[in-house]
């Protein structure tokens, strides 16, 4: 339990700080994009046998790798995938996401079909599962962690201003193609440690959630980011209690209390605003 | 010699399959002079702009800024830009003060704290164009005209040799207008800047009002009138209702009188 409950935290530290980056360059749908690609990757992972018990931690780490890189290609190949094709960016996450899903599911009905009673659990990687994470897992959130609080801190000044005004911070010299492609890569890498708690059904309400919360209470971004990083620990929190009270999935519980959370948001921001027509709006 | 601040040979621009945008376009600009573009929607001043800032290239003819490729000019901070309509995101969780410290941060290191004299830049950024009391404020709770300021703030905080405005008032309403063209003006009684404006707002022309240290005057030196191709290129008073009627293909003497009334009484103030 305990390495769950570590995992847990760095998951919502994490979610808490890129939350807001979501939200504000509307990468929701691509987040969702991703996660479904996990599946595709858990698929192929499953089907070479990376995820059988027993296997040892190189061959969890080698599966978590594949999943990882199925994450990151999404990631990266979603833009080019539109340029190539012609087709919208929406349209492009949209095929990507369905072709993905459908993959990994074939793939793990074939991996069932094999296995047996070594099968993996489906469920478990739809919607979370709280019993197989374990040290390894816990370890890699908290390394995805630090790396990306490094990063988005040494990069915050060229990452605020691609986020704020894209044209304008490119044409006095910020490198916006390689700011994106850093931060489709966190997001990537941030959605793999993810789904090991909520599942990849879900994962995108971690990611949301707590950002689009904040910004429903403050238009500062100190206070964005502080904010999201505390609703993503709560949400967490109340989450797991439920999870363990009721014996349900974790992803679930999880995102109702993100959305219990945004609801009361949401709610406090409408109040406070009556009548004065000027709400905070994300 | 020191190059002049503008200088374009001869340009030719047009899209491929269409006809030219600007056509054999010759224009120097001395340093720290003020120039109006002016001319009629589709006549070519944005894209004029656009040749002047490096995103486009020329056809025909070249464009040097100080001396320089355009482009050059842009990455070393020389140009500062207010763009007609910005894509800034309004709804984000920014200060005033944060936006502008974006231009002023150009050619740092990312990882760095923003140095003193970066600090100072934004400073009087904020003064010149009156946003210093509302710098804490978030840019979602500002109004068109105060938004329009700080992005003028930021493209200050660069510390710019050539500033370069397309449409600065089209957005804003007469009050807002009013303000901003009181800033231009007090930018220019300050130092040499270098100051380009495009406008098809014929009161680009006209004079603010003086108000205590901000001196009344026409705030732009000569006046370029675009279409296609360049039709005029000299002081306001040269002016006439017939290089309008030329320029713009209507009568507009009905409008300009007007502007030259508003002028004369602001003169007199």
């Amino acid at each position: 339990m305990r390495p769950a409950a570590m995992a847990a935290l760095a998951v919502a530290l994490l979610c808490g700080l890129l939350s807001p980056l979501v939200v504000l360059r509307r990468l929701a749908f691509v987040g969702q994009g991703v996660s479904h690609a996990a599946f595709g990757g858990v698929g192929v992972a499953a089907v070479l046998g990376l995820f059988a018990a027993g296997g040892g931690t190189a061959s969890l780490l080698g599966a978590w790798g594949v999943v990882a890189l199925f994450c990151v290609a999404a990631a990266l190949g979603m833009g080019a995938l539109s340029r190539r094709t012609g087709v919208s960016e929406d349209t492009a996450i949209g095929v990507l996401l369905v072709a993905s899903m459908a993959l990994g599911f074939l793939l793990l009905q074939l991996q069932r079909g094999r296995a047996g009673s070594q099968a993996v659990s489906v469920e478990g990687f739809l919607f979370g599962q709280v019993a197989t994470i374990g040290t390894l897992e816990a370890t890699m959130a908290w390394t995805v962690l630090a790396v990306s609080f490094v990063t988005l801190w040494a990069a915050r000044r060229p990452l605020l201003f691609w986020a704020f005004d894209e044209p304008m911070a490119e044409s006095v010299g910020v490198r916006v193609g390689g700011i994106q492609a850093l931060l489709m890569v966190l997001l990537a890498v941030a959605v793999v440690v993810t789904m090991q708690l909520a599942g990849v059904i879900l994962a995108t309400a971690m990611l949301v959630l707590p950002g689009a919360t904040a910004l429903q209470l403050t238009r500062r971004w100190g206070t964005t980011l502080v904010l999201s990083v505390g609703v993503g620990v709560l949400g967490v929190t109340l989450g797991l209690v439920a999870s363990f009270e009721t014996d349900w999935q974790p992803g679930p519980n999880i995102a109702l209390a993100y959305v219990a959370l945004f609801a009361l948001a949401r709610g406090w921001n409408h109040l406070r605003h009556r009548g004065s027509g000027s709400a905070v709006s994300s | 010699m020191t190059p002049p601040a503008i200088r374009l040979r001869d340009v030719t621009f047009g899209w491929p399959g269409q006809p030219p945008a600007v056509e054999n376009v010759s224009l120097e600009v001395r340093r720290g002079e003020r120039l109006a573009i002016i001319g009629p929607n589709g006549g070519g001043k944005s894209t004029l702009l656009r040749l002047i800032l490096g995103e486009l290239r020329p056809n025909r003819g070249s464009v040097e800024v100080l001396g320089m490729p355009p482009s050059q000019a842009r990455r070393e901070g020389r140009i500062g830009y207010l763009p007609q309509r910005s894509a800034a995101d309004r709804g984000f969780p920014l200060s005033v003060r944060q936006v502008v410290e974006m231009g002023a941060s150009t050619g740092l290191r990312p990882w760095t704290r923003l140095p003193e004299d970066r600090r100072q830049r934004v400073d009087k950024a904020l003064e010149q164009v009156a946003m210093a009391e509302l710098s804490d404020r978030p840019v979602g709770a500002l109004s068109g005209g105060q938004f329009q300021r700080t992005l003028l703030a930021r493209a200050l905080a660069v510390d710019p040799d050539i500033l370069v405005l397309d449409e600065p008032t089209s957005a804003l309403d007469a009050g807002a207008q009013e303000q901003l063209a009181r800033v231009l003006a007090s930018l220019q009684a300050e130092g040499d800047l270098t100051m380009v404006i495009v406008s098809h707002d014929i009161r680009a022309l006209a004079a603010p009002r003086g108000e205590g240290e901000i001196p009344a005057g026409s705030f732009c030196d000569r006046v370029a009138c675009l279409r296609r191709t360049l039709h005029f290129h000299a002081s306001p008073e040269g002016i006439t209702p017939q290089v309008l009627a030329h320029v713009f293909e209507h009568d507009l003497s009905s409008v300009f009188g007007q502007v030259q009334v508003e002028a004369r009484s602001r003169a007199g103030d």
